[in-house]
């Protein structure tokens, strides 16, 4: 035979104490630092190698070439693809990628804040006007 | 004058659109206990006002293999059901206007209409669940209607009289919760059962047969089912505590001793778990009934 | 799976969409009033493909598709795929990294069966326990997060090793969040083994005795609680159980009971040895280089999910992507005993026996073979004559 209302002391308790429900988005509690949110491209210390598009499961990488020999390149980064894996942190060797743990907010009413292109100023600008956007694997590397 | 008043007294209050909105804020109370006493943040208090006017706001989807006209016409006649029977129970602390010897018996019985209705609604269709759930409505009705019925003729046998307006009357002055606890409990467990409220929602138990026997309403149908079973809260809950908690005479009595009766059937409807529906008519054939023989016992020897 | 049962009864289907299943699978119960007479199962409607998926993809983005196989048990699917390929490449990875992913694996056990009971719970209409054993939970994934970085699919494992290292900080924060989930799940189990009524929906449902799991290959915590001594962890260790050993939980009366009894005490066996891991991790290396083109051959592996015995059999032909990828997971051993277990109980103890295999429909997907019986030829369809009746059956139905 056993004892009726066992959780009695639980729910006597509760109503004393505060629910244990966050109330986001009126209050928005600190992320862990190791959380893997939007991802950041150093550019200087990108060479342009490409394995980070080449190891993303997701294709939300893209590294365009403009010229090898200046080394002159841009990256373009697809939120909406990405699965916010990590994998192309560990897949870089220069240490260049980088995860925020405070920029996981990240829904958009539209399409465009979802391709970010990093690089520098004038590459970019050139490539947006040679280069089709959002294409398949990347041109430069499959 | 009459007239006027009689329309008042019908339409807005304390029946009809006060009852309503009393039901709605009822249920608001009862969600927001159990949401507090399961330590997360319940519903606002406009939630049950927002379900039903968005309720009524969708689209009524008449399923095939029904018969359209008992499909429409079944909420309309339960919720009827529920407010007529509050013109007899003194809703608000008011004594009730159009009581009449005997009265007890036809409250009690038009609030099993509104079951009635719910299980006539679920073999109206062909859904294999609602048809189920309609069983166990109607299992549930003939198990605890015996027991709460002998439980709330207790207080009927001591006040010498079968009209509720008498009986609460008598209340006012001897509470019986002291004099009759067998038969209090028995009711309150028999009102839990009536209401439908876990341990005894196995008619809708939502993980087995998805809605019980209300699965193919929507829209219209189900608003009006809602507000039955709201008004339904109320009208029990006033009957119950008047009876057994010492009557309600004035509007701030009845306030306090319908929502004290109601926080303890919250407590009770978050600690336990849901009864299959055998052991549900198992508990009331056996210990039920016992109990309010006993306490039968007990009143007629002393 | 199928039994028999004669055409004149009434038929309840449970799916594919209902508030009993958290994902979508269709088990159509035969009804005598409120007995169950048949079962069978049907299933299908969660299948994404995923083993054909991982042909087109090199090993490394592998990784990520085979976590998200399930999201309650993501991080073994992912182990048992590195583990596999480790093994295809001859390549073991360092003690520190076994250790760290063993751990991970522990907290996954730990959050997975918190979320089962109060599953469970909710199935049999005790939404308290269901609310509080979530809130509970709560603290696992606050844990997992800051240890890996996201609350479901952690992404911890690497082609041969772990993505992360634990310092003392994150291991004290590990420990005060076992302690105070030790406390709350000994309050559990003297709730789920006391509380008569709960007791009245879990004792003596579902039993299933040992004969019968072994003959239905049943599989983890289901099996275990009929007394059948199926455990990898003990039988066959990987990772770092062989380091880290754990004793295996039994239980003889084979009902609903016994299997919370088992699930629970799997908790507590689990934060010992997660504790037993801090205190003792081993320093090395956190990874170890792995090659780009994986040796060919074929590789096993066999580990212990939360739910029982996932199998893992992949082939690789010397390219940068495997030839073939099997998964066996532990949700479809046990299926069938909830078929052959629920004829004679009432309806409102299937969910609760379904509930009790803990199963997991997206783990177990399979494709299904369509073949036209209408005609009595039996050639299997292809995908455009399936279409076409397709068409030509709504037609004709709107005729």
């Amino acid at each position: 035979m056993g004892v009726f209302g066992t959780m009695f002391g639980d729910i006597s308790a509760s109503l004393f104490r505060r629910p244990a429900t966050e109330q986001y988005p009126l209050k928005r509690r600190e992320a862990p630092l190791t959380l893997r949110g939007l991802l950041n491209l150093k550019v200087e210390a990108c060479t342009g190698c490409g394995l980070c598009a080449m190891d993303c499961p997701a294709d939300a990488i893209q590294v365009i070439m403009l010229d090898r020999k200046t080394k002159r390149f841009v990256m373009n980064y697809h939120i909406d693809r990405c699965t916010f894996c990590g994998q192309c942190m560990e897949s870089c060797n220069r240490d260049a990628l980088s995860m925020s743990s405070d920029e996981w907010e990240l829904a958009a009413l539209d399409k465009t804040p979802f391709l970010i292109h990093f690089g520098n100023p004038n590459d970019v600008e050139q490539s947006l006007a040679g280069t089709p956007e959002g294409g398949p694997a990347t041109p430069e590397h499959d | 004058m009459k007239p006027i008043l009689t329309i008042i007294a019908l339409w807005l209050f304390p029946s009809g659109l006060f009852l309503l909105i009393a039901g709605l804020l009822y249920q608001w109370f009862d969600r927001k206990l159990l949401a507090l006493l399961q330590n997360r943040i319940g519903p606002r208090w406009f939630q049950p006002f927002a379900d039903t006017l968005k309720l009524l706001a969708k689209e009524e989807i008449i399923p095939e293999g029904v018969n359209p006209y008992l499909f429409v016409g079944l909420p309309p006649v339960a919720l009827a059901g529920a407010l007529t029977a509050a013109l007899y129970v003194p809703i608000a602390g008011l004594a009730p206007s159009y009581g009449f010897s005997g009265d007890l018996i036809v409250v009690l019985y038009l609030l099993s209409l509104l079951t009635l209705c719910m299980g006539l609604a679920g073999t109206n269709t062909l859904d294999r669940f609602s048809l189920i759930g309609a069983t166990r409505t109607l299992t549930q009705l003939f198990s605890y209607e015996a027991p709460f019925l002998l439980a709330m003729l207790g207080p009927a046998m001591a006040a010498g009289s079968w009209q509720v307006g008498t009986i609460t009357a008598y209340a006012e002055n001897h509470w019986l919760i002291l004099t009759q606890p067998l038969g209090f409990i028995v009711a309150l467990v028999g009102l839990m059962g009536k209401l439908e409220m876990p341990p005894f929602d196995a008619p809708e138990a939502h993980t087995e047969i998805v809605s019980g026997a209300l699965t193919e309403y929507s829209g219209r149908g189900l608003a009006t089912f809602n507000l039955g079973r709201a008004v339904e809260l109320v009208v029990g809950l006033t009957l119950v505590s008047a009876f057994y908690l010492g009557g309600v005479s004035n509007p701030l009595l009845f306030v306090s001793k319908t929502l004290a009766l109601l926080f303890v059937m919250v407590g009770l409807q978050a600690l336990l778990t849901r009864l299959r529906i055998d052991q549900t008519v198992g508990l009331w054939w056996r210990y039920g009934t016992l109990l309010v023989l006993v306490q039968w016992f007990i009143m007629i020897l002393g | 799976m199928d039994t028999n049962f004669p055409q004149n009864n009434f038929t309840v289907p449970i799916g594919p969409q209902h508030p009993a299943l958290k994902e979508p699978g269709l088990f159509k119960f035969v009804v005598d009033g409120e007995i169950i007479t048949g079962a069978s199962v049907r299933l299908g409607y969660a299948h994404r493909g995923i083993e054909k998926a991982a042909e087109g993809r090199n090993w490394v983005q592998n990784l990520y598709l085979i976590e998200r196989v399930c999201g309650i048990c993501s991080h073994i699917h992912a182990l048992a795929y590195c583990l596999a390929v480790e093994q295809l490449a001859n390549i073991q990875a360092p003690p520190r990294a076994q250790a760290i992913r063993t751990l991970v694996a522990e907290l996954e056990r730990i959050h997975s069966h918190l979320l089962w009971m109060g599953v469970s719970a909710h199935e049999a209409g005790f939404d308290t326990l269901f609310m509080y054993a979530w809130r509970d939970r709560e603290k696992v994934m606050d844990l997992l997060e800051g240890l890996t970085g996201n609350r479901v699919n952690y992404s911890a494992n690497l082609l041969g090793g772990v993505k992360f290292d634990i310092g003392t900080a994150q291991a004290q924060s590990i420990r005060e969040g076992l302690n105070f989930i030790e406390d709350r799940v000994r309050h559990y189990q003297d709730v789920v083994t006391h509380d008569e009524m709960f007791l009245q929906r879990t004792r003596g449902i579902g039993v299933m005795t040992r004969a019968q799991a072994e003959v239905m290959g049943a599989v983890g915590p289901t099996a275990r609680a009929s007394n059948v001594p199926r455990d990898l962890r003990t039988i066959a260790p990987y990772a770092a159980y062989s380091q880290f050993p754990v004793q295996m939980i039994l239980d003889t009366r084979g009902d609903l009971e016994a299997r919370f009894e088992v699930r629970l005490d799997e908790l507590f066996e689990s934060i010992r040895l997660i504790r037993e891991i801090l205190n003792a991790l081993p320093e090395s290396e956190l990874t170890i280089r792995m090659p780009r083109r994986i040796p060919a051959g074929e590789a096993v592996v066999r580990l212990e999910a939360p739910r029982g015995e996932v199998f893992y059999f992949i082939k690789g032909n010397g390219t940068d992507k495997p030839e073939r990828l099997k998964i066996r997971t532990p949700t479809i051993c046990n299926l069938n005993s909830v078929v052959h277990l629920a004829i004679g109980h009432q309806l409102a103890d299937a969910p609760m026996i379904l509930a009790g295999i803990d199963p997991c429909f997206s783990c177990n997907d399979r494709m299904v073979q369509v073949s036209k019986v209408k005609d009595g030829s039996e050639h299997d369809m292809t995908w455009k004559e399936l279409r076409q009746y397709g068409i030509d059956y709504y037609r004709q139905l709107s005729k």
